[in-house]
């Protein structure tokens, strides 16, 4: 197969080419010329107004919910929805049922995904049945394809966090936290500030948060290791996580596009699609994020795709299940909440890449394609004509600014 | 055309202006008369029927509220359901869906998840009245109690001092009560032990004591919450207060404290009373506290808030 991207404004913060307008042209699954106009009858011609392409992105955070509730969403599905999102790289979380905790799961994933224009890059389980209790066969899934080890919620045993960290350390593996104290937020469902008061709700504080980085900072400083908090939701946590960098400890983090988007106030009527773990927080926090994004305190951007379906979503808000299902907006949420496009690709292709181990992507001659087309600048409304089965995207019927145009990835293509 | 509410639902009292809060006052006035009469019913609900919804157990509040109907003259119709209809397997929507299949103009309901009532007046087609959503709002607690006040101690609000002592963390009638109050113009003090006090309570325009004396000799009203033991958590959770005891011994009202204050207070409870804990036996029977023409008054408000949103439905 033979394409040629026409008219690209090249975005790529580590690239000389970086602002400049080129043709591509990609045969074979390899970039084999890129021109200020390039003819090729024989090639597939990708022409969008305002197109710009850009190294391809890699999700941190998502879940396909495959195996065990594939009615919620499903590897193909989520691959696919992932692909339109512009993701050509997607990390997916290990808490399914059953739980990715061995090499014969890992295996599954792996076989089942293979052929898409998106690459799954499975994390694996910190415990055996993300149980929390003894380490699962961690070694085993690094060899195997694992990329991370999480067991997708918090890990609130501390001697289980020690042991991971010493481990891992071995073979270079990274533990993600998810730094979430159960005891402080025991039933909470939003935020506790003015909101969750004037709401009645149980709430969840900010210490919940950062008490947990405090420990595993901690932890890291004795053990050494690579530490990966997978999601921050405070300033505090952030500047706790700072200092650590400045420290020289191996410490990333990430932060989903939503929390780049969306404060506690947004809950005041109870909108159950917007219920979030972790939740959003105040209007300085979403600030503080949108700063660590810039000023990359902040690593990694993720969409922490969380389909659920109508039945676990549209309930009282209490009932309700946490989390959003919109990894095909990901990209126009950062855009709308204020990333700029050069940010956007520095967090999710290139500092996600590292994270995961990836080799560093370039656009350049002779190298595999692996390329998102987009534009950063179309204002659109949020239609449901999704390809991810999640019922609960908040965007629909709302306008936001951005859009995905598709994936290349060595042969293989998504584009609309 | 009778006067109207701004609003479809009585969800909370955070959707209400004072206007509304005034014609309800005004329209439960009415109802008083009523229900002080030999014959104490009118025909205006004749031609309505009312569903009363409680997810969550009541004795008094459902009492009142199926009273205010038959005094109207609704068809009433109850259901309840010991917890959530969820772990029943049947979702909420489809619940109330199948009781308006059989013809209900308006549902009354009592829930245990903060933001059900708001929920399911955007996802079913009828009127719904909040009668307490788990620890959110009990919107018709608060006008029984703002009423009574208005008649012990006259229409005007503003400066009037108002202090709610006890749980406020789980207590959907503190909520409503402060938003009433402060739509009203009165000022508002909570008080109770730190653990009891949502954190960012201040926010909403009160002030915040520890002291139950203090608060007494500030305010003109003492409406003195009860302590809801199946609130402060199972087994398994960390207890807000060490003991009933030591709870009352800071917060409870002893006619001593109330006799030694400077001016004469009002003493208010939504009721049930645990007598000995928030109040004295001596201070719950003295001239001073107001908790049966709080009963009384509930009845009116509630006759009130159903006329009112009856009156909104086509009905030819």
């Amino acid at each position: 197969m033979r394409w040629l991207i026409k008219s690209a404004t090249i975005v790529d913060p580590n690239s000389p080419l970086n602002g400049k307008k080129r043709d591509i042209l990609i045969q074979n699954g390899k970039i084999s010329d890129i021109k200020s106009k390039i003819s090729d009858k024989k090639a597939k011609e990708i022409s969008f107004p305002n197109l710009h392409v850009s190294p391809g992105w890699v999700d941190t955070r998502a879940h396909f919910a495959d195996p065990g509730e594939e009615y919620k969403e499903g590897l193909q599905n989520g691959l696919d929805a992932a692909a339109a999102g512009g993701f050509t790289h997607v990390v997916s979380m290990p808490d399914t049922t059953p739980v990715i905790d061995s090499k014969g799961q890992l295996e599954y994933l792996l076989r089942r995904s293979d052929g898409h224009a998106t690459r799954l890059c499975p994390a694996g389980a910190l415990s055996q049945g993300s149980k929390g209790k003894q380490l699962a066969e961690l070694y085993d899934m690094h060899c195997s394809g694992a990329v991370m080890f999480t067991d997708g919620h918090s890990t609130k045993r501390t001697e289980l966090m020690r042991r991971a960290l010493e481990y891992t350390k071995t073979f270079g593996g990274v533990v993600g936290s998810l730094p979430f104290d159960e005891d402080l937020s025991a039933k909470g469902n939003m935020h506790e500030g003015v909101t969750s008061t004037m709401n009645g709700l149980k709430a969840i504080p900010t210490m919940a948060e950062t008490i947990r980085i405090m420990r595993d900072i901690e932890l890291l400083r004795y053990t050494g290791g690579r530490l990966h908090f997978m999601l921050v939701s405070s300033a505090e946590g952030l500047n706790l996580i700072k200092r650590a960098k400045k420290e020289g400890l191996e410490v990333t983090c990430g932060v989903s596009v939503h929390h780049l988007m969306h404060t506690d106030e947004d809950l005041v009527d109870f909108n159950s699609n917007l219920k979030v773990s972790p939740p959003f927080r105040s209007k300085s926090d979403r600030s503080a994020l949108l700063k660590a994004v810039k000023d990359g305190t902040v690593d990694v951007i993720c969409s922490d795709h969380r389909p659920e379906d109508v039945e676990h979503k549209k309930l009282e808000f209490p009932q309700a299940n946490f989390g959003i299902g919109a990894i095909e907006d990901s990209f126009s949420v950062a855009m709308t909440a204020g990333v700029s496009p050069e940010q956007f690709v520095e967090r999710t292709a290139h500092a996600g890449r590292k994270l995961i181990g990836l080799e560093a992507s370039a656009i350049q001659k002779d190298v595999e394609a692996d390329l998102t087309l987009f534009d950063p600048s179309l204002k659109h409304e949020v239609n449901k004509d999704h390809i991810s089965l999640a019922y609960n995207n908040p965007y629909v019927g709302q306008e936001l600014t951005g859009k995905v145009f598709g994936v290349i990835r060595g042969e293989a293509a998504a584009i609309r | 055309m009778t006067e109207q509410l701004s609003v479809e639902h009585l969800i909370g009292i955070k959707g209400l202006s004072k206007p509304d809060i005034e014609l309800i006052f005004r329209t439960a006035d009415e109802f008083k008369a009523v229900i002080n009469r030999p014959i104490k019913k009118v025909p205006s609900l004749r031609d309505i029927t009312v569903a009363n919804l409680f997810f969550e157990n009541s004795t008094r509040t459902r009492l009142s509220f199926e009273l205010a109907e038959k005094r109207l003259s609704a068809d009433v119709v109850n259901f309840s359901a010991s917890s959530s209809s969820v772990k029943k397997g049947e979702t909420l929507i489809d619940t109330v869906n199948n009781i308006l299949a059989m013809k209900v103009d308006l549902v009354v309901m009592r829930h245990p998840d903060p933001g059900a009532a708001l929920f399911l007046s955007k996802q079913v087609n009828t009127r719904i009245i909040n009668a307490g959503d788990g620890t959110h709002e009990h919107p018709t607690q608060a006008l029984l109690d703002a009423y009574s006040m208005r008649e012990r101690l006259g229409p005007n609000f503003n400066g009037r001092k108002v202090a709610i002592v006890g749980d406020i963390t789980h207590s959907r009638v503190a909520l409503s009560n402060i938003y009433c109050l402060k739509t009203l113009g009165a000022e508002v003090m909570v008080c109770g032990p730190s653990t009891l006090i949502p954190k960012h309570i201040e926010a909403l325009g009160v002030k915040v004591s520890n002291s139950l004396d203090e608060v007494l000799n500030w305010c003109d009203v003492a409406n003195m919450l009860r302590i809801q033991l199946e609130r402060q958590g199972g087994d398994q959770d960390v207890a807000f207060f060490p003991s009933i005891r030591e709870y009352s011994a800071q917060y409870g009202l002893t006619l001593e404290k109330l006799n030694s204050l400077e001016k004469e207070i009002v003493v208010m409870h939504p009721g049930p009373i645990n007598r000995g804990v928030e109040i004295t036996s001596e201070v719950a029977d003295s001239d001073q506290a107001i908790i049966l023409d709080q009963v009384e008054n509930g009845l009116a408000v509630r006759m009130a808030v159903l006329y009112l949103l009856a009156s909104q439905i086509e009905r030819n």
